[in-house]
């Protein structure tokens, strides 16, 4: 159960951010070019789920084990997690049409990274905060050495 | 010692104070009852079976189906289960994985892994992993 609740999860955080990598790419055409990509085809919405889904298994293969790991390994699987996270989304992306030239696949590369980074920062930072509070509520029981 | 006794209205409000000059073992062996409802269990080291009382364990391991209760510096076998265990100590002991249970009140610090799970530091230097789903039911006992 909860390997399925986290595919879940991780499908909705992917899909999320592929449409927030869209909607900037598109809103940038727009201010820059004047290109108005509102109307989407009509397999664009689904395709987006569905990369979400397609991507879930890595995250569930890289990232779920909870068996003791360094901390060089857990860092070494994030970075493959990244690259291939970023090879489906890629892929998909050439697929399904949401970019149809370089310069298009080089903004959704660039906003990738951004979101990437941004996700592990924000999440680095909820679990520091997370231990200072066991920590400190650590402190008011803990037995004398 | 004066003891005074106040009635509460719900089990949740329940406390106890000890102001004392010195922490004796008379003082120690209350708190013991209060915390953990006195709670012992018998273990084996050496083919003898002696009680150990739950303020003494800092971890307890199940391997190969057998089960280990550890102290500072001692290791004791016991014939119960660790799903039976976690019944006798009560809310002092948290189930960090499938087959380890953890005095909450022996743990020095614990530090967040990149995965979720936490590296946890006890009293006596050793070092055990609360795996990720665990951690939730940790901050829940803690009130965190």
């Amino acid at each position: 159960m909860n390997k399925a609740k986290f595919i879940f999860n991780q499908a909705l955080m992917i899909s999320t951010s592929i449409l927030f990598c869209m909607g900037v790419r598109t809103a940038i055409l727009f201010f820059t070019k004047g290109i108005d990509m509102a109307g989407w085809e009509w397999y664009v919405p689904l395709s987006i789920v569905i990369v979400g889904f397609l991507c879930a298994p890595v995250s569930l293969l890289l990232l779920y084990d909870d068996q003791a790991k360094s901390a060089w390994t857990m860092r070494l699987r994030i970075c493959l997690h990244c690259l291939l996270v970023f090879g489906i989304v890629s892929l998909s992306g050439y697929l399904f049409h949401w970019y149809s030239d370089l310069a298009g696949f080089l903004v959704v590369a660039l906003i990738y990274i951004i979101i990437y980074v941004f996700v592990w920062i924000a999440t680095t930072w909820i679990l520091k905060a997370d231990e200072k509070k066991i920590n400190d509520a650590i402190d008011q029981i803990r037995d004398e050495e | 010692m004066k003891v005074t006794v106040n009635k509460t209205d719900s089990y949740e409000n329940e406390s106890a104070v000890i102001n004392a000059v010195a922490v004796t073992d008379d003082i120690r062996h209350a708190i013991d009852l209060l915390r953990n409802n006195g709670a012992s269990i018998p273990v084996v080291s050496d083919g003898d079976t002696r009680m150990l009382m739950a303020s003494d364990i800092y971890y307890i391991e199940s391997v190969d189906k057998r089960t280990y209760v550890y102290t500072k510096d001692e290791c004791y076998g016991t014939r119960y289960r660790l799903y039976e265990l976690e019944e006798i100590l009560g809310a002092g002991f948290l189930r960090c994985s499938k087959a380890m249970i953890v005095n909450i009140r022996k743990i020095r610090s614990v530090r967040a892994e990149l995965n979720a799970r936490l590296s946890a530091e006890l009293l006596n230097g050793e070092r055990l992993i609360i795996s990720r789903g665990y951690v939730g039911e940790l901050k829940k006992k803690l009130g965190v």
